[in-house]
């Protein structure tokens, strides 16, 4: 009997591990062939050249909520409405923040309440009011702020968003995220050269721990020097540049960030807005977009673009990034309940056919498996049966092509444009790739169980606390108009973040 | 003992036998994972070395950039600046090239950024012949051609960027091969080359083409492109013959009537009301209504009203914006717009019927009074919204 588990179990673990390491060097591949196109075609100076001259470029609205916000909101809000671009609007979402969030923004923008005729496109908590300011500087007129009672996740607040934007795309990101000062150029500029609808547009986004920002804006984008927001960021660089990518150039990518994603207005309030009883909500949105278009029959793309048009402050201890993904973990856990009929489902073409069944069967189930084979290694090594020669060449085979990956990823942000001044840089993400299978990926299955564990048992769970150490400032920032809020290269801590 | 010299390709196989036979003595799953191993080491090694090479190439070629600036940047504003027609030696003295001067093309390459930089500086200073004379100096012409003839798409596409860029002389022959290309985007600069630079009617391949796909981004540059033309004094294209032709594709005939408004056509308005009226794409009827009232032709006005009570919501409010902007005043357009304001269910068409009706003059005004006055406490948050200026109610949506 032990014998022939230990023989079934050995091949499950082997085909596993071979479906595992094929999907990503078939992930690498397709990635290969879209930054190849990128490469080819695009060329950034030139396509923000021909939209800033053009009548035709389109408008953007940008969507940002914003709860208990007051020590960064004017500098971020600031640092929005100094963006490149023609046509734009920054409409902030008070999401009944307790402290002074709402009256430092009418106290910096000069505020005044306005008779808006707001009509509930999608259903949020109470709206409260608008306010426009009376201030004759034009880039104040572009800011819209929303008051709403809080809703208590950022789904309601960026619902409540979505409901007064005035353009056909709006970018949603958080209040105090760092966008690159051409950011919209980019984004848009995939909804205007696709003969398809492209009904939602990813972007790369890196982390803003150890990068150095003024008034809001990157001034020199570098790793974080810390260890754990260093391994988010090679995370991160490896989802969008391969995984997302990869998926997005077979019409099937199944996520666009909340912290950086522009979506299309009209098929957001067709397919009921975002969530808030999701803890996956950007996900969830995606899907049911896609479960829209294709149950009406409507052909549509969901692009990512690979040059990083967004920098966020990642967590910066194990406690919060523990909350984090333990959220994720159970997001995930919860999407699959709610939309489990779109997978292996051909009707949601390649995006139910083979996304959701990939990420079912390859992270969904990937922390399962490999907690299970954690302990059957520890139970052959107590019976005896272990084979170490084939353990540890297993091992080193799958470092090595860890590290493979790493360096592809390197190669793929150099050719797609990199956003490091310094090539050296690159060795940071060298180490962190060192370490990562041995001290991150460990802690991350146990977050996703954690997460699983929470759902399936239907424990009560908060959005959480994020604190924030803020990013690094190259020189003090200079005077501010009124308001005690301080800069961000202050060490500051969010208290009640429910938008974290 | 003899000893036997092997060749290059024995010496190959010697040590591949070798390293078999010490592999099949490991059991199965081992040899997969040391096979498995080894190649993701071998391409590792690989990538890290071609990562190293192409830094340091890159690092080498900005340098390059610095150094032709640094070299270049303010000869070559002296020379576009002359008023005078400058001769070639005259501009080789002054940029201090050697005789019988040759470049690699990474060279070339090098000199476009310096370029660019010099072309946006000195845009509406400097004299166009002494700029074609200082490109050809520099022998970029040639590179561009050589760019363009390369096997590589990219640097066919950035050879078409560079050209539009740098308004560089081109031989039209060499464009025209990729007007029909299988490639798409490169069918499409070639095609924006030849629009922005043709003597003739470089539009004609657009008229021609069966298969045109005309996606928003050739909106834009093809806009640009004919701002260009315009600018420089080149031929336009007959917008309302792009509207007319049958086989034309869809998206071409509403660029063309956008492009009548956005030129100031007016003497193209007849001609578009005669297709309004018989038209039936939503799209391209919008495109028109939107053309004629901005162009404020008066004339439309009878077929805007008979059109507005059969159209869609999307329509309506195009019509209801493009009668505000007519403004002629007749009480009978007033009076249907209060009609539809009390009975539309549409939230965004009554805030734009609102709108032109606060705006219609007098008449308009004592109407928009008389609605609030009697309006239900559902409707007053339109008229708060429309009087307050702090809002610009044209963006409702």
């Amino acid at each position: 009997m032990l014998e022939w588990f230990d023989t079934v179990f050995s091949y499950f673990v082997g085909v596993y591990a071979t479906f595992v390491l094929t999907s990503y060097v078939i992930m690498a591949i397709l990635a290969f062939f879209e930054h190849r196109k990128h490469y080819t075609y695009h060329d950034d100076d030139y396509t923000i050249d021909e939209l800033k001259k053009s009548p035709y470029t389109p408008g953007i609205s940008i969507v940002a909520p914003a709860y208990n916000e007051e020590k960064t909101v004017i500098t971020n809000v600031k640092s929005l409405l100094s963006l490149d671009y023609p046509d734009f609007e920054v409409v902030i979402v008070n999401d009944g923040s307790k402290d002074k969030t709402l009256e430092l923004l009418i106290e910096n923008f000069d505020l005044v309440k306005v008779p808006y005729a707001y009509v509930e496109k999608i259903k949020t908590k109470p709206f409260k009011g608008l306010y426009k300011t009376k201030s004759d500087n034009p880039a104040f007129k572009r800011l819209t702020v929303v008051d709403k009672v809080n809703g208590g996740t950022k789904a309601d607040a960026s619902n409540a968003g979505v409901n007064v934007v005035s353009n056909k795309f709006f970018v949603c990101t958080d209040v105090d995220c760092v966008l690159d000062q051409y950011a919209l150029y980019r984004i848009i500029w995939p909804t205007m050269a696709s003969s398809r609808r492209v009904i939602a547009v990813s972007a790369t986004m890196r982390m803003s721990n150890g990068s150095i920002v003024e008034e809001g804006k990157m001034v020199d984008a570098r790793p974080p020097h810390d260890l754990i927001p260093l391994f988010q960021d090679l995370e991160y660089t490896r989802s969008f540049l391969i995984g997302k990518t990869a998926l997005a150039r077979i019409n099937a990518l199944q996520n666009v960030s909340g912290g950086f994603g522009m979506f299309d207005r009209e098929i957001v309030i067709k397919a009921g807005g975002y969530d808030g009883d999701s803890f996956a909500e950007d996900m969830d949105m995606v899907a049911r977009m896609i479960r829209y278009m294709c149950d009406s029959g409507e052909d549509y793309r969901i692009v990512q673009i690979p040059e990083t048009c967004c920098w966020t402050e990642g967590p910066p201890n194990l406690k919060v990034l523990n909350r984090q993904r333990t959220r994720w973990g159970r997001g995930l856990f919860q999407f699959y309940g709610v939309h489990r009929d779109m997978v292996a489902n051909r009707n949601y073409r390649r995006y139910g056919a083979l996304t959701l069944t990939y990420v079912f069967l390859f992270e969904l189930l990937a922390p399962v498996v490999e907690f299970m084979g954690y302990f059957t290694i520890l139970w052959f090594a107590l019976r005896g049966a272990l084979n170490y020669h084939t353990i540890w060449i297993a091992y080193l085979g799958v470092y090595v092509f860890a590290q493979l990956l790493t360096m592809v990823i390197i190669s793929y942000d150099n050719w797609v444009g990199t956003s490091f001044k310094r090539k050296s840089d690159y060795l940071w993400f060298v180490m962190a790739s060192l370490l990562e299978p041995i001290v991150y990926h460990p802690l991350n299955v146990y977050f996703s169980l954690r997460g699983y564990w929470k759902h399936i048992w239907g424990t009560q769970m908060v959005w959480g606390n994020m604190t924030r150490k803020g990013v690094q400032s190259a020189k003090p920032v200079g005077p501010r108009p009124a308001g005690p809020a301080p800069t961000p290269a202050q060490p500051v801590s969010e208290e009640n973040n429910s938008n974290a | 003992m003899e000893y036997y010299t092997l060749s290059r390709y024995a010496y190959w196989k010697y040590y591949i036998l070798v390293f078999y036979y010490r592999l099949a003595e490991f059991p199965r799953p081992v040899r997969v994972w040391l096979i498995f191993g080894s190649i993701c080491m071998l391409l590792l090694i690989a990538i890290v070395i071609g990562n190293a090479i192409r830094s340091f190439a890159h690092y080498r070629f900005e340098r390059l950039i610095q150094h032709n600036r640094q070299r270049y940047y303010e000869r070559m504003k002296t020379v576009v600046s002359q008023a005078r027609t400058l001769e070639p030696a005259e501009i080789s003295a002054i940029l201090e090239l050697p005789k019988n001067f040759k470049m690699k093309e990474r060279q070339n390459r090098s000199f476009v950024p310096t370029l660019m930089e010099v072309r946006r500086e000195m845009e509406g200073y400097m004299s166009p012949s002494n700029w074609v004379r200082l490109t050809q100096a520099l022998k970029m012409p040639a590179y561009f051609e050589s760019q363009i003839l390369s096997r590589s798409i990219r640097k066919k596409v950035q050879g078409f960027k560079d050209v539009a860029d740098l308004d560089a002389n081109l031989k039209e022959a060499v464009a025209s091969r990729y007007l029909f290309t299988k490639n798409r985007k490169l069918q499409m600069h070639a095609r924006l080359h030849a629009a922005r630079f043709g003597t003739s009617y470089p539009f004609k391949v657009l008229e021609d083409d069966p298969n045109l796909v005309f996606t928003e981004e050739m909106v834009v540059k093809y806009h640009n492109v004919l701002v260009y033309r315009q600018k420089n004094g080149l031929s336009m294209p007959n917008f309302i013959r792009w509207c007319n032709r049958v086989p034309i594709n869809e998206e071409l005939r509403i660029f063309a009537v956008n492009e009548i408004r956005l030129f100031n056509r007016k003497e193209d308005c007849a001609e578009l009301l005669t297709m309004l009226e018989n038209s039936r794409d939503e799209a391209f009827s919008c495109a028109i209504i939107r053309t004629l009232g901005e162009l404020e032709y008066a004339p439309a006005e009878d077929e805007f009203c008979r059109r507005y009570l059969s159209a869609s919501f999307t329509e309506r409010q195009v019509l209801a914006e493009a009668l505000g902007i007519i403004g002629s005043g007749k009480p009978e357009i007033l009076r249907f717009m209060v009609d539809d304001f009390i009975q539309t269910t549409d939230y965004v068409t009554r805030m734009v019927l609102l709108r032109v009706i606060h705006r219609y003059g007098a008449a308009g005004r004592r109407a928009y009074d008389k609605l609030k006055a009697e309006a239900t406490p559902e409707l007053q948050p339109y008229f708060a919204h429309i009087e307050c200026d702090l809002i610009d109610s044209r963006r409702y949506a």
